[in-house]
């Protein structure tokens, strides 16, 4: 799901930046947050960091005296995605091994569909390797795939998530 | 032996997944005071808005796609595919038939991208329409589709 968040932080602009009347303090506090927007890929309880929409506020700035450096502090809105638990969504296919699939949702890339949670489909290899069912439904690479998120971990080192997901359920499966 | 192997290595990643234990429930709208609250934004909506940015960046960019984070590219490939609608008149009455129904921007967006074609797979996609004692009809589930269903996708 993508998420419109607002968000206080906090700009430093360096002395040198700032012009002799202060003026394009907004521009030059946009683009350093839009610097710092787009390093920062993810965090646990947002989700990923997809893109900045709007400067709401600017605050007073503040001056760091050991460095001479301007803080300001600011409120932006942006845009987030973040899975959730039980929550049903489409993905793609871009992994097949024998025990499941990999894969993308959003800009997710480690879905892991295990195939316990493919009921009725089998592992079989035609070409390529892909899972089918009796009524000849495919899911291989490049499969579009409506899921239900069973579980969702985040690893700190990464700046990623990864999710567990299944298709026991109704109207739930490649389409 | 191979089965309960991968079984049980499911299980010590994901223990609350695979034990049916849940905290965070979004087919029960259990998913935090904060998410509630926000607003949710569908794929077509987010598709205007990253088409859009991409757009200025190649205006100022030899090499757009340099510029955006992976995080970006990939969002932007996501949004697009999986958008029903593409014309911002009709992304807005997507919106606007949706928010006459008494849903939460959760449940709004659910319904925005998976596009159900019937009441039951409607409520298949978002069991909450039928519990948190708001008791959304099937006529009203139907009706809503409908007026969906006339909202032109090409343009």
């Amino acid at each position: 799901m993508f998420i419109k968040v607002k968000l206080p932080s906090n700009v430093m602009i360096p002395a040198e930046a700032m012009d002799p009347n202060g003026l394009m303090i907004q521009r030059a506090v946009l683009i350093r947050l839009l610097d710092a927007f787009a390093s920062k890929k993810a965090t646990k309880d947002l989700g990923y960091f997809i893109a900045l929409k709007n400067l709401e506020e600017i605050g007073e700035g503040r001056i760091r005296e050991t460095t001479g450096e301007i803080i300001f502090p600011v409120v932006f809105s942006g845009i987030t995605f973040k899975m959730f638990k039980g929550e049903i969504v489409h993905g793609v296919v871009r992994q097949v091994h024998k025990s499941g699939v990999f894969l993308r949702c959003g800009p997710c890339e480690n879905v892991y569909l295990s195939q316990y949670k493919m009921p009725g489909y089998d592992y079989i290899v035609e070409g390529n390797p892909l899972f089918m069912n009796q009524n000849m439904s495919r899911i291989q690479i490049g499969s579009t795939v409506r899921f239900i998120v069973l579980d969702i971990q985040w690893k700190e080192a990464e700046k990623e998530f990864i999710a567990l997901a299944s298709l026991e359920g109704n109207n739930l499966g490649p389409f | 032996k191979e089965r309960r192997e991968e079984k049980e290595k499911l299980r010590i990643r994901f223990p609350s997944a695979m034990s049916g234990e849940e905290e965070e429930n979004a087919a029960e709208l259990k998913i935090g005071d904060e998410f509630l609250k926000a607003k949710c934004l569908m794929n077509c909506e987010v598709s205007l808005i990253l088409e859009h940015k991409y757009e200025q960046l190649q205006q100022v960019s030899e090499d757009p796609m340099n510029q955006v984070s992976q995080v970006f590219e990939k969002s932007l490939q996501y949004v697009k595919r999986f958008s029903r609608y593409k014309n911002p008149d009709a992304v807005r009455q997507v919106r606007e038939i949706l928010s006459r129904h008494q849903l939460t921007e959760f449940e709004l967006c659910v319904l925005g991208n998976l596009c159900p074609e019937t009441a039951e797979e409607a409520v298949a996609m978002v069991p909450s329409l039928k519990t948190k004692g708001r008791a959304h009809s099937d006529e009203a589930i139907e009706k809503m589709l409908n007026d969906l269903s006339l909202v032109k996708r090409f343009e």
